[in-house]
């Protein structure tokens, strides 16, 4: 993937298991949203292949692309603030949603039968997370705090039932104790859904030490290594790029 | 076509791309540091017109007797800086508390301004909503090249208007101030905290792009012979076409934009002689065009977003 | 309908509120008008004062099917009220396919985010559509006003790929530039009757001639009761279909669009699908407002359809609230009558309103009557 001059992906071979939680880390302008966007279709790769379940993906629409079963949230969170909770998670569900002139605006009757069912299933999910939203789920997202929003977001991205799920930093503007919690949820979440694979983004090792079962480390947009937690925390490459390299007193 | 014709063609066009061309410069201006579009600024030319006017009626009954020149400038001068004050108390009053305001809001409330300009003066200036005798200033010299006339105000007025647009642009691109307003328009935040002045950069930079809308007032009541209260609205969103298809920002853009609208209206005539009314159905129509092929202008680069 | 009590509630808001009108419009000389403009802006500013607005935002919205019936049986008691007064049924009628017009923009702008500054030149197309088809034709005029929606759909189709393909200021510039070369090829085309236009036929409907008075029991009415209640029909259809599409997916997901193109994009909703679906159906809606509108006035030329009509139409959505419908409505009704009652200030009025319109954007830049947040059955939780 290049932006006019700039290479900001190269070389990066990159494979997930279902099932699988994958950390994605590295220093910051390694690549690692960039390769999020390319695989969710936001920029068209300028050489490679994406393949997702067999199909080749490689410069579909974002649309095709979360149609195949694939989700995510945003780094800097990308809510519709001035709608509430229960649109923005609908939001996430459309694609099984009849979205024609007569079943929206004809048909009311039967509207308003999908529309308790839809609440009903963002209400499970929200529960999941956090239970103290369920009774504000027609309140804008505008009111609510960092973590919540954060929550809001993963439950938008889950309720259409995902394959695979990019969690670009969940983290980002939380406090240690509430990234913990949400990472307990996300582990909780997991443990009922086996066959979702989530690739996460995250600066914390200690997090990606907890959840992940597999990390790959990015730098200049190439992979360094990847592997379980403790191989890559072993790995000088890692520290290097991570730390700058150790100067030897042979050196000097 | 006879080729007299064809040159007479070119020299109106000449003429109307240097005062769209002024226009433009001002929208893409404002757009650059603010990111707003200014739509009273055609209504801004017709101020602009007017002031002139009042400036050498105000001329003649102090001192009859000043010779033409003197009075020229004097107008000129006189006619810019009011419309300068003017541009800077808009951008003051109206501007800058829309900063952060929706583009739209921006735009509509702009246009509403314009609408109280062009009001104003209908309403409170002596017998305003006729036309007005705009007063020759410049001397009538010609030369006639075949069936084609050539007139010296013409000339005059064209490398004036060129001059203008020349220091502009050397003033944007080549001195410190013009590179405390180009920082601004890359990024105002960065801007101040590298210890520009936003709010004097923003107001010098109405302050210009007034101006120069002024002088296309001038040069359009000279080149006309008469002005109207009405002046401002096609000459705002031909201006604002022309920073549009040049590309918004980029002041380079404007003028080429400023000419190509203006031999669009000249080609319009001479395709369609039937009805010199459908040059503007024509120009718009191109315009139209143009912003499918170019969604962006056609001096602009392509920015892709961060996520 | 929760209670009785609330029932006499609302239906006491309603009775005061056109109670108030029925005197407003009734008001002949400048004095009294201006004292009802003060009484009415008194009256609004002791309720704010009071603290009993979010009292009656509560009411309403819990008993929202009521409230708008009352709405209705209010207006058609103003009608009767000036059944005899051709000038102020005419005010009204135009008020309503104003409304129901600026509806139509509602939809591209408020929900979808399209921006449109040829609203006029599409009510235009209506309104020419209509003329043309009633005068060639003896097409009926029911198909009549469908034809000037359908035609200006799809004309406004024409400026669809450059809408789409252009953001921001750039489409802005589209539709402006529609907007000038519309109001200029009207001028200038012979076939559509130049700057003087064409004259209509009188509408006629179930053997209905709209253009002869109305007589009831021996007693005549003005004819323009019988537009009234056509127009009034149309815009409470209007409504319903603007607030059903607000409470649908569609309209969600028009809102996705609206306000994150890219993480609409990343769920699936296609942009371009939704600012189409917006783009046409609004222009449908103002085309068949047009068409009716240029029935009202039995004939139509060039300067009805400028490019200040357009804005009078955005800033009517302005100042109600984008994406408000009751707003618009309220808006409407301002913009339309305060001109037109206030003769002494004739002159004046597009310095007043635009001036107005200037401060309401600096100072309530979200309108009137602010947009709620959505609901998707009337009378639900919140």
């Amino acid at each position: 993937m290049r932006f006019g001059g700039l290479t900001a992906l190269d070389r990066l071979d990159l494979d997930i298991d279902e099932g699988d939680i994958l950390g994605l880390v590295g220093p910051n302008g390694s690549g690692k949203t960039t390769f999020f966007n390319v695989v969710t279709g936001i920029y068209r790769p300028t050489g490679g292949q994406v393949v997702f379940d067999g199909w080749d993906i490689t410069g579909f629409s974002p649309q095709a692309i979360f149609e195949a079963g694939i989700s995510r949230t945003f780094q800097r969170s990308r809510l519709c603030l001035e709608l509430s909770i229960f649109d923005n998670i609908m939001l996430g569900n459309f694609k099984t949603r009849d979205l024609g002139i007569c079943g929206n605006i004809f048909r009311r009757r039967a509207f308003h039968k999908t529309c308790a069912e839809e609440i009903e299933k963002a209400v499970e999910l929200i529960r999941l997370l956090n239970p103290a939203l369920v009774g504000s789920i027609h309140r804008p997202v505008a009111d609510l705090s960092m973590i919540d929003r954060r929550r809001i977001e993963i439950c938008r991205a889950l309720i259409g039932k995902p394959k695979l799920l990019f969690l670009d930093e969940p983290s980002a503007g939380m406090t240690h104790d509430e990234t913990n919690q949400l990472m307990d949820e996300i582990l909780s979440m997991k443990s009922d859904e086996r066959r979702l694979t989530i690739v996460l983004i995250e600066h914390e090792m200690g997090i990606i030490g907890k959840v992940t079962t597999r990390c790959a480390v990015l730098n200049f947009g190439e992979k360094l290594c990847d592997g379980t937690y403790r191989s890559i925390v072993g790995n000088p490459l890692v520290q290097e790029a991570y730390l700058g390299r150790e100067v030897t007193e042979d050196e000097v | 076509m006879d080729i007299s014709l064809l040159l007479q063609f070119f020299i109106n066009g000449c003429m109307l791309g240097m005062m769209y061309a002024l226009v433009a410069v001002g929208f893409t201006l404002f757009f650059g540091v603010l990111d707003v579009i200014v739509f009273s600024h055609g209504d801004s030319v017709m101020v602009g017109a007017f002031a002139g006017l009042s400036f050498y009626l105000l001329c003649m009954y102090l001192s009859p007797g000043m010779p033409v020149w003197l009075v020229t400038l004097f107008v000129s001068f006189a006619g810019m800086a009011f419309v300068a004050g003017f541009g800077m108390l808009v951008s003051r009053f109206v501007i800058m508390p829309l900063r952060s305001a929706p583009a739209l809001n921006t735009l509509l409330a702009t246009m509403m301004l314009g609408t109280v300009m062009r009001e104003a003066v209908r309403l409170f200036f002596p017998d305003g909503s006729n036309p007005k005798p705009f007063p020759r200033l410049l001397p009538d010299w010609s030369w006639k090249f075949g069936g084609a006339l050539l007139r010296f105000d013409n000339i005059a007025l064209f490398i004036a208007g060129g001059l203008l647009i020349v220091g502009v642009a050397l003033l944007i691109n080549h001195t410190r101030l013009g590179m405390a307003i180009r920082a601004v328009a890359q990024d105002a935040e960065a801007a101040q905290i590298m210890g520009v002045d936003f709010p004097f950069i923003v107001l010098l930079t109405f302050a210009i792009g007034s101006a120069v809308a002024a002088f296309a007032g001038l040069m359009n009541g000279l080149y006309y012979n008469e002005i109207n209260f009405n002046l401002g609205l096609l000459l705002g969103v031909i201006g604002f076409s022309s920073a549009v298809i040049g590309g918004l920002g980029n002041i380079y853009g404007a003028i080429l934009g400023g000419f190509v609208f203006a031999f669009l209206q000249v080609f319009g005539t001479v395709a369609m002689p039937f009805s010199s009314a459908y040059k503007d159905v024509f120009a718009f129509g191109v315009v139209i065009v143009l912003m499918a092929i170019f969604p962006t202008g056609i001096l602009s680069e392509r920015q892709s977003q961060r996520v | 309908m929760r209670n009785t009590k609330d029932f006499f509630r609302c239906a006491g808001l309603a009775l005061a509120l056109f109670a108030y009108l029925t005197l407003f419009f009734g008001a002949e000389d400048e004095w009294s008008i201006a004292a009802y403009v003060l009484l009415g802006v008194g009256g609004v500013i002791a309720l704010v004062s009071f603290g009993a607005l979010p009292a009656i935002e509560r009411l309403i919205q819990a008993n929202e099917r009521a409230c708008q019936a009352l709405m209705i049986a209010g207006t058609l008691g103003i009608i009767a009220v000036f059944r005899e007064d051709h000038y102020t049924l005419f005010l009204l009628g135009t008020i309503f396919v104003y409304s129901a017009a600026v509806l139509g923009i509602n939809v591209q702008l408020g929900y979808a985010g399209v921006i449109n500054f040829s609203g006029a030149s599409f009510f235009g197309i209506g309104g020419y559509t209509a003329a043309v088809f009633l005068q060639n034709t003896p097409a009926p005029p029911l198909l009549t006003l469908l034809l000037g929606g359908i035609f200006s759909a799809v004309i406004g189709s024409i400026l669809l790929f450059p809408v789409l393909r252009t953001s921001g200021h750039y489409s802005a510039l589209v539709t402006m530039a529609f907007a000038l070369l519309l109001k200029v090829f009207l001028e200038v085309s012979e076939w559509l009757g130049g700057p003087q236009g064409l004259a209509l036929p009188s509408l006629k409907f179930l053997g209905i001639d709209f253009a002869e008075d109305l007589v009831i029991m021996g007693n005549e009415y003005s004819f323009y009761v019988k537009y009234d209640l056509a127009c009034l029909l149309l815009l409470i259809m209007t409504f319903t279909f603007a607030q059903r599409i607000e409470r649908s997916w569609m309209g969600l997901a028009m809102d996705a669009v609206r306000i994150d193109e890219t993480a609409a994009a990343c769920f699936g909703i296609s942009v371009t699908r939704w600012k189409i679906t917006a783009f046409t159906m609004g222009n449908f809606v103002i085309g068949v407002a047009g068409a009716l509108y240029s029935m009202m006035l039995s004939y139509i030329n060039p300067s009805n359809f400028t490019f200040s009509d357009s804005l009078l139409f955005l800033s009517i959505l302005l100042l109600g609230g984008i994406g408000s419908l009751w707003g618009v409505i309220a808006a409407t009704a301002f913009m339309v009558v305060i001109p037109e009652k206030f003769q002494i200030i004739q002159e004046y009025r597009y310095l007043i309103y635009s001036a107005m319109v200037l401060m309401m954007i600096v100072f309530r830049p979200s309108g009137l009557l602010p947009r709620k947040p959505r609901r998707y059955i009337a009378g639900g939780p919140l």
